[in-house]
């Protein structure tokens, strides 16, 4: 599927569902992108549970928090528990938010699992007719990743190498991490303006380009996704308003 | 009449911030077809130069030019950034920087979609390039896990793509294996010959170029032009004869050492042991893995297997700016607090350092890094060294002073182990040579050995060190 | 827009982009665990972190839209890394970068001090906490904690986006990598700078 339409269709209905405060909508959407996820791709579930994880913490916390410190409503309590009042519509919305976190993280993690980076950049370029400047500016930024990764142990090793102490309380290390951070960044401006300076000596001039090596189109797959995404979607803030 | 390129008159150039120019009244015109060598010590403005014909300069640095630059008859300012680039292709220093594209096939076809090549000629010049370079086996390679010898051919093979009128080239051989060195000049020859390619080089080291040059310009400290003349071939520098200060004390010793990476083996198990005050060379082609092994030595690497013995290792990486902590080359070189003021001295006496004392580590130029990294791991005083390609992009001057404080270092007792591609540098050193090839030890071999074996340098892409064959010829 | 900028100026923006996404990344695993723990305060203090960038850009850059543009970037790699987040980031980078635009456009990019810096990190935080207020649903909070993670927000703003990018600007710029830029230009007898 192209990405960057499921990039638009990834943040509409994200903005879509921020409007609903009632717990089903967020719900059934999130049941729906697992059956989607289920039926149409291939995706390493384990991995996606360890991902899932956390989220599903944060969600716990956004869950509490809201219960505990949830604007005043008034309305029916239905249960109190050490002294705090919940009331009925303080625990919809508390719902309506988890069940929002899961929706929005298994949204994106279905986004991050299933497109590739750089073909998610070709997109923006070809069909978002991004400038190419901007667009092979971030490309060199993402393929320095794995590099400005190492160098960040490198630097850590060789200082250390050299008798550069490791703090022991956490705040002094964070005032060290000054140590690590200059360095990445002085050759990170250096890396800067080398790769500017061959991006430029292979030819490169900014201006749009007139044929692609690796072209990305749109075709029926992604009006048919689509589709189906929009449907989910339309069902799901009908049916979460009509049910609550 | 043979077609002008380039004509520069009374160029001058100052970068924005300093208060002398760095290149000054620079008069010459190149040909169609010459092949040009471009001299000097370092940081007298080689680079700098060539960025001002390929017009990087002055619009990326502000600097200021006087006088003129006509670029295929039109003056430089009347090209569009990039424009120029067309026809002009580089191959810059840097191996590590010179990429925007994950892997090797969408570098090329970035070059060919900059040119506004149709699509049906993108997969066959592709294929045609790769052919060439001999690089067809890295097409689908992701470039940032090359190691650096293999990056700087990937990055001629982009500039050969191009199919340029001009190729400017930085130091082109100073990353790669003797053997490999020796190919690239033999096939740049042939392709100059084939499409009457102008030429323009950069280089520190002239004698591997043979009589490839035609033409030599010579720049001074002071950015102006000192010679302007035919070529001479050149002989390497001869280093001063040396004894070996080895003593039967181990004071290195690796067990069943290997590294992997992401499930890749990059060292096979290996073993050696390195006694007090010997000088180890490390030598092998592009990739063979003689960074890794330093690296694994001295705990940047975690080895996978084995172990490591040692009573304290010292490290000069083949990026100095790793080792940087402190504000200034001064308090650099003393951090460690091993050595007397004397010594610090002397030290930085020595290397050339008095000038820069003051100077922020990161703000000298990139000999002058490697030379503050030298002069700090000296300081520090650990019983054994490592240094990753220490002579690249030195001057004959900074080699020598570097060969003199090594060899006195290792009559003190201290242990070296010098990976180089410079064979010259390894045999007036070395007392012995750890081969490596494809990530496996061949073995620790005495030096003189190795450089008499034949098998085994062209089995390793070395070549027999001019100079030290001396000995064999006189028993002849 | 995009004309007057240099290629170099595009990739350092993507470049620093990187290295502070690696620096958030560090904080977010063990802002993650606290969120559990302390709900989404946990994540309040350390948005001067993801704000830091647009800021170090525009004092170094200083060209009209080094805020907006980089803080942008930044989102988007980190998308592109695999920051589970996702898509919806790259909508709060270019909310974020508008934020630290706008307080720069209002002092007609002429003034780097340190007080337009920290009012630039306060811009983003605003901002930003009018977005997250609506997408995140703030609104179903008590008042008073909604003020108490706004004060919470803007303070980092101030204090790690706005001191901590003059900051470690200046320390780069004492290393010397940054001549060519326009900050190293405007050190030289600008006493506003
Ligand atoms: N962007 C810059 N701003 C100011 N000065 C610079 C800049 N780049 C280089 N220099 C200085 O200009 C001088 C010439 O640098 P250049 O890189 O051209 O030297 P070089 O002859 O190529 O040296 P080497 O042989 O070591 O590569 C050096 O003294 C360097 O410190
Ligand atoms: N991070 C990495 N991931 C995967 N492979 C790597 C990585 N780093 C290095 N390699 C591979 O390990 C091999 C050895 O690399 P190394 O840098 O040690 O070579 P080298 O002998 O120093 O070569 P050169 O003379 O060109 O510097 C290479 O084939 C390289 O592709
Ligand atoms: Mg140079
Ligand atoms: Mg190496």
């Amino acid at each position: 599927m192209n990405p960057s339409v499921k990039f638009i269709l990834v943040t509409l209905s994200m903005l879509v569902i921020a409007f609903f405060f009632n717990p089903w909508t967020p719900l059934l959407f999130w049941l729906g992108i697992i059956l989607l996820q289920l039926t149409m791709s291939h995706i390493n579930w384990k991995l996606w549970l360890l991902f899932m994880l956390p989220f599903s913490i944060g969600a716990f916390g956004y869950l509490w928090t809201t219960v505990v410190f949830g604007a005043e409503t008034g309305g029916t309590i239905i249960w109190s528990f050490a002294g705090i009042d919940v009331t009925e519509e303080q625990w919809a919305r508390a719902l309506s938010l988890a069940f929002r976190v899961m929706a929005f993280s298994t949204l994106s993690l279905l986004f991050a699992f299933t497109t590739d980076p750089v073909k998610f950049i070709m997109s923006l370029m070809q069909q978002m007719k991004l400038s190419p400047k901007l667009s092979y500016g971030v490309m060199v930024g993402y393929q320095f990743l794995p590099v400005m990764k190492d160098e960040f142990t490198q630097i850590q090793q060789a200082q250390r190498l050299r008798g550069a102490e490791t703090k022991k309380y956490s705040w002094q290390r964070l005032l060290s991490m000054r140590r690590v951070l200059i360095p990445m960044l002085a050759g990170a401006v250096r890396k800067a303006e080398r790769s500017a300076f061959a991006m430029e000596a292979r030819g490169f001039t900014g201006e749009p380009r007139s044929a692609f090596y690796h072209p990305v189109q749109i075709d029926r797959t992604d009006w048919l996704m689509s589709g189906i995404f929009l449907i989910l979607l339309l069902t799901s803030c009908i049916g979460g308003s009509w049910l609550s | 009449m043979l077609e002008e390129i380039f004509s520069l008159d009374g160029l001058s150039f100052r970068f924005p911030e300093d208060e002398d120019k760095t290149l000054t009244n620079i008069s010459f015109s190149v040909h169609r077809g010459e092949r040009l060598v471009l001299t000097g010590p370092s940081g007298c403005g080689k680079s700098t130069f060539l960025y001002l014909l390929n017009r990087l300069y002055p619009d990326n640095c502000d600097g200021l030019v006087d006088g003129k630059i006509i670029l295929f008859g039109k003056t430089a300012e009347d090209y569009a950034p990039g424009e120029i680039n067309h026809r002009i292709a580089t191959v810059f220093q840097d191996p590590d920087s010179q990429f925007c594209m994950p892997t090797v096939e969408e570098e090329l076809a970035f070059t060919l979609e900059n040119l506004q090549t149709p699509f049906a000629q993108m997969e066959p010049r592709i294929t045609a390039v790769l052919e060439e370079t001999g690089l067809a086996h890295l097409r689908n390679t992701v470039i940032q896990s090359l190691s650096g010898g293999m990056k700087q051919r990937v990055a001629t093979a982009c500039a050969l793509i191009m199919e340029p009128e001009v190729l400017l080239l930085d130091e082109p051989l100073s990353h790669l294996d003797p053997y490999t060195a020796l190919q690239f000049v033999h096939w740049l020859e042939d392709l100059q010959q084939a499409s009457n390619l102008t030429i323009v080089t950069v280089e520190h080291r002239l004698d591997c170029w043979g009589s490839f040059f035609e033409r030599e310009i010579q720049l001074g400290y002071d950015g102006r032009i000192v010679a302007d003349q035919t070529f001479i071939p050149r002989q390497p520098i001869l280093f001063p004869e040396r004894q070996s200060a080895a003593q039967p004390i181990t004071l290195l010793l690796t067990q069943g050492l290997s590294v992997t990476m992401k499930d890749k083996q990059l060292l096979d198990p290996l073993e050696f042991s390195v006694s007090q005050g010997e000088v180890v060379a490390i030598a092998g082609p592009n990739g063979s893995g003689k960074s890794t092994l330093v690296k694994a030595l001295c705990g940047i690497y975690k080895p996978k297997t084995g172990t490591i013995r040692a009573d304290g290792i010292g490290y000069v990486p083949q990026s100095p700016e790793y080792l940087f902590l402190t504000q200034s080359v001064q308090q650099e070189v003393a951090f460690s607090g091993a050595s007397s003021q004397s010594e610090l001295n002397g030290l930085m006496a020595s290397l050339r350092l008095e000038e820069v004392r003051e100077a922020h580590p990161f703000a000298i130029s990139h000999g002058q890094k490697r030379r503050v990294a030298i002069a700090a791991m000296l300081a520090d005083k650990k019983p054994v060294l490592l240094m990753d390609e220490p002579t690249s992009g030195q001057d004959d001057d900074a080699l020598l002073e570097l060969f003199n404080l090594i060899d006195q270092r290792s009559r003190e007792g201290t242990s070296f182990l010098i990976v180089t591609h410079d064979m010259e540098f390894a045999a007036g050193l070395a007392d012995s040579v750890i081969l490596i090839k494809d990530g496996h030890m061949t073995g620790k071999f005495p030096a003189n050995e190795v450089w008499s074996n034949e098998k085994l340098l062209a089995s390793h892409h070395l070549l027999a060190p001019k100079g030290v064959v001396r000995p064999a010829k006189s028993f002849a | 827009m995009l004309k007057s900028w240099k290629l170099k100026e595009v990739v350092l923006m993507s470049l620093f982009a990187v290295v502070f996404g690696i620096v958030y990344l560090l904080f977010v695993h063990a802002a993650n665990i606290w969120a559990a723990v302390i709900g989404p305060l946990a994540y309040e203090w350390m948005f001067g972190i993801w704000f830091i960038v647009s800021i170090i850009c525009m004092y170094i850059i200083r060209k009209p839209g080094a805020a907006f543009l980089s803080e942008t970037m930044a989102a988007t790699i980190e998308v592109l890394i695999g920051n589970a987040v996702g898509p919806r980031l790259i909508l709060s980078g270019v909310i974020q970068g508008l934020g630290a635009e706008a307080v720069f456009a209002l002092t007609g990019y002429k003034h780097f001090n340190i007080l337009v810096l920290m009012l630039a990190g306060i811009g983003s935080a605003v901002f930003s906490f009018v977005y997250g207020y609506f997408v995140s649903g703030y609104a179903a909070l008590d008042p008073s904690f909604v003020a108490l993670m706004f004060t919470i927000r803007v303070l980092s703003g101030a204090i790690i986006a706005g001191i901590g990018g003059k900051y470690i600007g200046d320390a780069l710029l004492a290393t010397g990598s940054l001549r060519g830029y326009a900050i190293a230009h405007a050190k030289k007898g600008d006493v506003n700078a």
